[in-house]
């Protein structure tokens, strides 16, 4: 018996000596399937997987619903939240009725949505200098990381104004003490980023096939031509616009050419189409599903703005039900009533009624008339999983030709150019107008901002042009809008929490 | 009688000039004979001559006297004894009385007989002792025992360490001494993790549950025997739905990430939440383990106590075979009072008229008393039945049992999809491979399946959301064919009951809020299911007595899932299917755990000590899971669907996840030291390491040190016949947590930056990768700490009563979080931190009694618990955090918050202070500088109270309501048997907690409501508490989150009402039983409350929340118990 205990007590005590011995590397486990941060960007291939994610920002949606997009509509003249209920997708109704504040609304999901861009942005630059890859696809990479970082940055101090002017990665020990700069060293990154990726060579100017969605030389001169539009810098504005815009109607620089059917602009199918200059891309084919509905890269649009319990007669047009956000006011109706573009932006459902074709149901500020161009038909249903109504793929435009034409007309006429025949402000105007066949009409700033309500509708440009030109609050002061202070947002609630950033003064904050 | 009778033992003390006439002092209380002989003889210098052998058999002596002759010393410690004395010389003999009064040589008999349990089943190791004598034996193996006793007068004192004592005359016929358990008893062991220890020397705060206290209770899952019966432990059952988990806490929340106590069976850690899988039958007792010093010998995962199970082992001797069951229908306990249609129209025409539009209803009156949603969801008799089989036996080598449980339990919410049922087997077997070694094994295996609302305690819909919210003026179901021919039931997808009429699709009230009827019919047949298998298996050696090494490795592997179709399906406008699907889910855990244990113990003289050291591995996160849904598959209903159909790749979408492993790796030990049981002290000290912290700070240490100390042992302490026993003990130690929650998720490498995927984005047509880092890495992370204080009394007293009493004080430090980081750093997640303090103070007392009045046998058990929470820490400068941050409905502002000084996430909004009665109140309403604080009130509306005096209402002026958590906990457990009768009745409460009554959805206006908005206010003096009726709702008397919405959570619940006869033995013998039971039970009898929800027992993420809690169903059952 006292053999036998001592080998018990050698094996319990091997026993505790090997175990001691391997602990370490017991208590270390993997992050399976996780690359750890200093392990990655290796090489070309996760150095553009980092790129992907700079470009994920793009068709950022959050969980809310919350679309740059839905938000400018909602909050024009030209449509109303809409929805299930005067609490539906809250951050489109407190647009809509001006009661925006600090807790309740659009703010932390575009905040939120800029910043991680210009993060994204930021670490792959950071990064890239380390990556053994070929130097040329790296200046590629530089370059469209500024051209996004710009576009974050345009969009965050357009709706902002005093926000964090954050051009590298921050280190933890920073993450409080970061401040708001002055809005105008923000407009000068966002100059600077686009005209040193327009000075690199390697931003191709003009891409096709399996590279369509990226940045090229055309997206950044356009969108600097906005960025100095917004500026009040029309000179150089126009100057950029010209570059793109090329010969009116005929061609330019980036192989540009208005459709000519208007409709088949809000085809699904017709992606990156010669009109297209900046074009944000969704699919219908990445399966999202309820669990996680920022998931998707399914455009939620698309059925947000379809009619509300539409059931049709034989016959009748093709929707697919949607939720009945953003109805058409009688405003955009009845400016639009008479146009050649009318069918292709707005649905009449309240005609289709009256006229026994298609029943639907009446959404929280129902008018009868439903947003078009993004609404979506049983035939643009996926074809892969997911849940139907989070993966319909249309694209967004963010800056097409017609669009291009427009704001150079107007830099053109508000640097004090001409506005009559024979003027290049004219002859853009008129393009547009010429391509759904309808009369040319001088270039004034009044006739090219109606066509702009009339070309652009429903596609989020109105309510930032209402901004811009400081008639918003005229336009808007019936839906609530108050001057000096609903031109631009408040800072998130809880971007104030332990840190130094301060709220708007137009929110009752110091900024 | 062998050797030592012959051999005399003399006290000889020869001391001269001293002899018989020497004066006797003597004061000597309960001491043995012995002793006193020897006193007399030292104090007179004599000899007293004696046999050491007869001298057992007398009784203790106690004598004072003073100055008295050696004689009447003699005489008196004599007194009664079975001995007279002989004084030859300066020597005294003592003679047997017997040998003196009677002629019998020797009246000595041999007893022999068998010591038993209640249930008949042999108790080894028992002790016989022949009263006032230190004679005794103890039973053998089979409980066989034989002893001499002086005469057939002797009275035999019959015990066993948690059994009452038993004192019966010896008998010359074998005799069968049955003892009964003891509930009071100080000599009851518990279990006190690795080992069992006397509750008498016990120095930590630890509750004990035995199996004869939940024993034939109808317990779904394990947990609810918690509830009321132990101090100390809040038990909140999250959904009345059959099967569901209940939240757990020990002594308050003491952390953001996981409040769960940790879970040992039999010695294994088992993962939160998954003990669903024991059978209450199979368990022979629970131990709460509550306070830092008793915990602290499971360190790591302790910081919410913890709570150790052992299940039932086989004993010796015949095969014994027990069947537990019971049958019974449950119903619900309450149903909400609602409007009818005719109040409710009425309702929503003064609201809209209110609001300056038409009204909509013109004749409320007509419309009676319209559909009872409830009623049609609601099933007043659900099935339920239980029934458990064991067998358990064994001889001197192993030792079985084992167990086969079947349940079965229909919901009372929409049956139809609310069920539950679970199958058990268990075997645990023990085996002497030699005297020394011992190998034995548990081994559980649980198959349940449940389906369930999938919607429950939430305002978005789901059966019990839909019949609280649906007006009653749509119908259940539409016979109008020509109502039924036009839109809305034109849809595709319009569900129709079996008939082919469509079920009423409301008008009026619409969103995620549906049909109850139809919403069933699209989720029949929905099912989860898991497959438990637990064991453990050991090996312990005894090479020399008090040392044992023991290895154990245990694990648990689980796999569960579910099948889930979804229909096409058109419930209203905003919640339609336009196609099919159909989900399967299979996921694979598993986990294991590795332990080694060297203890010894031992007593010299009164120093009693036990030394355990040990070691631990363990692992858990393996999990392996799967997920692939089809659409569209051509299927309308559940039965049908199938993945066997061949549908094109693009309509399937696959998942799945790998899970990250969580290491722990230990270093334990304790020390348990007392003098005489009266001096206890205990040390424990455990060391963890974790895979969820950096390399260099991986390691924690957790020691704890406690002491008792036992006056009535002391000398001093008076006799009385009040206070029978009485333990002071205190302890202070700390235990650990690495549970680190982001978003739901364990984050298991928060001390890395970590590259997510999925950031994608669509580049020519393809859906391309992309990466990005999650959340800065934080080096800096480590243990979570929790600090315990507890001090705390055990008293017994008038023989029947006893009472504990602890005090404690909680504060945990360090408390692992992911403190929200500003987004503009672009951060997708926040990092992990050790931020917060939090505090936990409280008492918990127990008072038992235990005894017989009359004919009848009655233990009573009374506890109750009061904690109070209190956050405070939360980071330099940050006055609260919304981490776990409550939402409800569409309601603006969150409705919880954790704010410093106040408990974690307590009730946060508006407050109100009545109603304006009139104009004059609404413009007498101002500020300091006189301007009006609500000037577009009406009469009618709630007077906000304007916090911050800023003479606005704003966000700034919420402030903290309430506290969601019960601060006090109670439970009455009383049991009484008269002759073959026995009742039981348990009853528990909670209260102290306010609750959040959110059953109305405030964004649909014209949402169905309580009666109690009859009494809303109508003109001046009408209310004071319920505004005006409004659906536009201005002054936001419902849609802000406010006191309005609060309620008393108190409550007190009759759970359980058991009446039971066991049957004769004559009546047994015939069927071959020896034992029959039969009993009636009633379940959730009464709720006495003020709640006017359906349930004041609302668990979740934040306890307390009322989105329309699954009730409680209210049960009677019958049953029997058989033992053959």
């Amino acid at each position: 018996m006292k053999r036998k205990f001592f080998k018990s007590i050698i094996i319990a005590a091997g026993g505790l000596l090997v175990f001691a011995a391997c602990s370490k590397s017991f208590l270390e486990t993997d992050p399976t399937g996780t690359p750890v941060e200093n392990n990655y960007y290796r090489n070309e291939t996760e150095a553009f997987k980092g790129l992907v994610a700079v470009y994920d920002v793009l068709g950022w949606q959050g969980n809310a619903y919350i679309t740059k997009t839905g938000m400018a509509d909602a909050a024009s003249d030209d449509h109303y939240a809409g929805g299930g209920s005067s609490t539906d997708v809250s951050g489109l109704q407190v647009m809509s009725n001006y009661t925006v504040d600090a807790a309740t609304g659009p703010s932390a999901e575009l905040w939120q949505k800029g910043y991680a861009g210009v993060f994204r942005a930021n670490l792959l630059m950071e990064k890239l200098p380390n990556v053994p890859m070929d130097e040329n696809k790296k200046k590629r990479f530089v370059a469209e990381c500024k051209v996004l970082r710009a576009y974050f940055y345009f969009d965050l101090v357009r709706l902002f104004k005093n926000i964090p002017l954050i051009t590298k990665t921050l280190a933890t020990s920073e993450f409080n003490t970061v401040e708001q700069a002055d809005p105008a060293q923000v407009w000068a990154l966002i100059e600077k980023d686009l005209t040193e990726a327009i000075a690199e060579t390697q931003l191709p100017d003009k891409l096709a096939g399996s590279e369509t969605g990226r940045m090229n030389k055309g997206i950044a001169h356009a969108l600097l031509g906005k960025v100095y539009l917004w500026e009040k810098k029309y000179a150089e504005a126009a100057a950029q616009f010209e570059l793109v815009n090329g010969i009116p109607g005929a061609s330019n620089a980036y192989g540009y050419s208005l459709l000519s059917n208007y409709a088949d602009l809000w085809k699904f199918t017709n992606k990156f189409n010669s009109e297209s200059i900046f074009e944000i891309s969704f699919s219908s084919l990445s399966g999202g599903t309820w669990d996680c509905t920022s998931c998707t890269e399914g455009n939620v649009l698309n059925v947000m703005v379809g009619p509300r319990g539409y059931s049709p007669t034989p016959g009748a047009p093709d929707y697919y039900s949607g939720w009945s956000f953003l109805p058409v006011t009688q405003s955009l109706f009845d400016a639009l009533h008479f146009d050649p573009r009318f069918n292709a932006t707005i649905i009449n459902l309240d005609s289709l009624e009256k006229n026994g074709i298609a029943k639907y149901e009446k959404g929280y500020m129902n008018t009868g008339y439903f947003l078009a161009k993004f609404a979506a038909k049983n035939s643009d249903r996926t074809t892969g999983g997911g849940n139907v109504e989070l993966n319909f793929g249309q694209n967004l435009y963010e800056i097409r030709l017609a669009d291009s034409y427009l704001m150079e007309a107007e830099a053109l006429v508000r640097a004090g150019g001409g506005t009559e025949a024979g003027s290049r402000a004219y002859t853009l105007l008129n393009a547009v107008r010429a391509r759904v066949g309808l009369n040319p009409v001088s270039a004034t700033i009044d006739n090219i901002m109606k066509e702009r309500r009339l070309e652009l509708a429903g596609e989020g440009h109105r309510w930032f042009d209402l901004v811009r030109t400081g008639d918003a609050a005229t336009v808007l002061a019936s839906k609530g809008f108050k001057a000096g202070r609903n031109e631009i947002l408040p800072i998130p609630l809880q971007e104030l929490e332990n840190t130094k950033i301060q709220q708007n003064k137009e929110y009752g904050g110091t900024k | 009688m062998k050797l030592t009778a012959f051999l005399l033992l003399a006290a000889c003390l020869h001391i001269s000039a001293k002899g018989l006439s020497q004066q006797i002092t003597l004061s000597e209380k309960g001491a043995p004979l012995k002793k006193v002989l020897r006193e007399v003889a030292r104090q007179a210098g004599i000899s007293v001559v004696y046999d050491e052998a007869q001298l057992a058999a007398t009784y203790p002596v106690t004598i004072s006297v003073k100055n008295v002759s050696v004689q009447t010393a003699l005489d008196k410690a004599l007194a009664g004894q079975p001995f007279s004395y002989k004084v030859e010389g300066s020597r005294i003999t003592l003679v047997k009385a017997s040998s003196v009064n009677t002629a019998a040589a020797d009246s000595s008999i041999t007893v022999t007989g068998k010591v038993v349990d209640e249930k008949g089943d042999p108790i080894p190791g028992a002790t016989i002792r022949v009263q006032g004598t230190s004679t005794g034996t103890a039973t053998d193996a089979n409980g066989h025992f034989s002893i001499k006793v002086p005469s057939p007068k002797s009275q035999l004192a019959f015990s066993f360490i948690g059994y009452n004592q038993q004192v019966l005359q010896a008998s010359a016929n074998p005799m069968t001494v049955k003892l009964a358990l003891s509930s009071t008893s100080l000599t009851e062991t518990v279990v006190v993790g690795y080992g069992v220890q006397k509750k008498s020397v016990v120095t930590g705060s630890i509750s004990s549950i035995k199996s004869t206290e939940f024993e034939n209770q109808p317990v779904t899952r394990v947990e609810q025997v918690l509830q009321g019966r132990t101090s100390g432990v809040t038990v909140v059952a999250s959904s009345g739905q059959p099967g569901s988990a209940s939240s757990v806490r020990i002594r308050g929340n003491t952390s953001f990430n996981n409040n769960d106590p940790l879970w040992v069976v039999d010695g294994v850690v088992v993962d939160n939440g998954g003990v669903s899988y024991l059978n209450q039958s199979d368990i022979e007792s629970m131990e709460v383990l509550k306070d830092a010093a008793s915990a602290a010998i499971y360190g790591t995962r302790a910081a919410n106590g913890v709570i150790l199970i052992t299940t039932k082992k086989g004993k010796e001797g015949k095969l014994r075979v027990n069947y537990n069951g019971y049958v019974g229908t449950s119903a619900p306990a309450r149903k909400l009072n609602l409007l009818n249609a005719t109040e409710y129209a009425t309702l929503i025409n003064e609201g809209l008229v209110a609001d300056g539009k038409a009204p909509k209803y013109a004749n409320p009156a007509a419309l009676g008393e319209g559909t009872d949603w409830q009623d049609l969801i609601f099933n007043n008799h659900a099935f339920r039945q239980n029934h458990e089989i064991s067998l358990s036996g064994g001889n001197d080598r192993s030792t079985f049992y084992t167990s086969f449980g079947l349940m079965k339990q229909d919901g009372i919410v929409a049956t139809d999809i609310s069920k539950y049922q679970r199958a058990t087997y268990r075997i645990n077997s023990t085996h002497k491979i030699a005297k020394w070694l011992t190998f034995g094994e548990n081994l559980s295996y649980a198959y349940e399946k449940n389906s369930g609302l999938g919607n429950t305690n939430s305002e978005f819909g789901g059966p019990l959301s839909s019949a609280i919210n649906l007006d009653p003026i749509t119908p259940a179901v539409v016979y109008d064919k020509t109502v039924a021919a036009n839109a809305p039931y034109t849809n595709t997808g319009v569900v129709r009951d079996a008939s082919g009429n469509p079920y009423g699709i409301s008008d009026a009230v619409k969103q995620e809020i549906t049909n109850p009827l139809a919403y069933i019919q699209t989720r029949l047949g929905n099912y989860n299911y898991s497959h438990n298998l637990v064991g453990n298996a050991y090996l312990e050696a005894e090479p020399i007595a008090g040392l044992k090494l023991r290895s154990t490795f245990g694990g648990k592997m689980a796999f569960y899932g579910s099948d889930n179709f979804v229909p096409v399906y058109y419930l209203n406008s905003s919640t339609t299917n336009t196609r099919t699907s159909f989900t399967r889910d299979q996921n694979n855990n598993r986990s294991w755990n590795l332990e080694n244990t060297i203890s010894y113990s031992r007593t010299i003289n009164k120093h009693d000590f036990s030394v355990l050291v040990g070691q631990g591995a363990y692992m858990d996160g393996y999990l392996q899971n799967t997920n692939v849904a089809y659409f569209g598959i051509p299927a309308s209903t559940f039965k049908e669907a199938s993945l066997n159909y061949k549908i094109a790749n693009t309509n399937k979408t696959a998942s799945g996840k790998d899970g990250l492993l969580h290491t722990v790796a230990s270093y334990f030990g304790r020390l348990n030291y007392n003098y005489a049981e009266k001096y206890l002290v205990t040390g424990i000290i455990r060391r963890d390491g974790s895979s969820r912290f950096p390399t260099d700070r991986k390691y924690g240490v957790f020691p704890s040190v406690s002491l008792g100390w036992v006056p009535t042992k002391e000398e001093f302490f008076p006799e009385n016949n009040v206070i029978d026993f009485l333990k002071i003990r205190g302890g202070y130690g700390s235990v650990g947590n690495d549970y680190i929650v982001d978003n739901g998720a364990l984050n298991e490498h928060g001390y890395l930056s970590t590259i997510g995927d999925g950031r994608n984005y669509t580049i020519g047509g393809e859906i391309l990768v992309g990466n990005s880092p999650n959340a800065p890495a934080n080096v800096l992370l480590h243990w979570e700490e929790t600090h315990q204080t507890n001090i705390g009394f055990d008293l017994a007293f008038l023989k029947h009563f006893n009472f504990t009493f602890d005090w404690f004080n909680k504060k945990t430090v360090g408390i692992l979080m992911n403190p929200r980081v500003p987004t503009y750093t672009g951060s997708f997640s926040n990092p992990p931190a050790n931020v917060a303090d939090n505090q936990n103070r409280g008492i918990d007392m127990e008072l038992g009694y235990h005894g017989k009045i009359g004919e009848v046998q009655l233990n009573v058990n009374g506890n109750a618990s009061y904690v109070k929470n209190k956050s405070l820490y939360l980071g330099d400068g940050v006055g609260y955090i919304t981490t776990n941050q409550q939402n409800f409905q569409s309601s603006t502002y969150p409705i919880t918050r954790t704010v410093l000084g106040y408990p974690l996430n307590a009730f946060y909004g508006f407050k109100t202070a009545g109603i304006f009665q009139n104009q004059a109140e609404v413009d007498a309403y101002v500020d300091g500088k006189g301007n009006k604080i609500q000037p577009n009130a009406r009469p009618g509306d709630f007077r906000w109270v304007d916090t911050n005096g800023d003479g606005a209402i704003t966000e700034a002026d919420r402030q903290v309501l309430g506290n969601p958590m019960p601060t006090w906990t109670y439970g009455l457990n009383i049991s009484a048997t008269y002759k073959n009768f026995d009742i039981n009745l348990f009853a528990q409460g909670a209260g102290g907690n306010k609750i959040f009554q959110g059953l109305r959805r405030l964004d649909i206006k014209e949402a169905n409501m309580q009666n109690k908005a009859l009494g809303r206010w109508t003109g001046e003096g009408t209310s004071n508490t319920y505004p005006r009726m409004t659906l536009d709702d201005p002054n936001r008397n419902y849609s802000n989150p406010s006191d309005f919405y609060l309620e008393d959570g108190d409550y007190l619940r009759l759970k359980v009402l058991q009446i039971g006869y066991t049957l004769s033995n004559n009546v047994l013998k015939r069927i071959g039983a020896q034992r029959l039971r039969v009993f009636v039970t009633g379940e959730n009898l009464f709720t006495f409350t003020k709640y006017t929800g359906f349930d004041p027992e609302i668990g979740g993420t934040v306890s307390s929340i009322d989105r329309g809690i699954y009730p409680q169903a209210r049960s009677y059952m019958f049953g029997l118990n058989v033992t053959f």
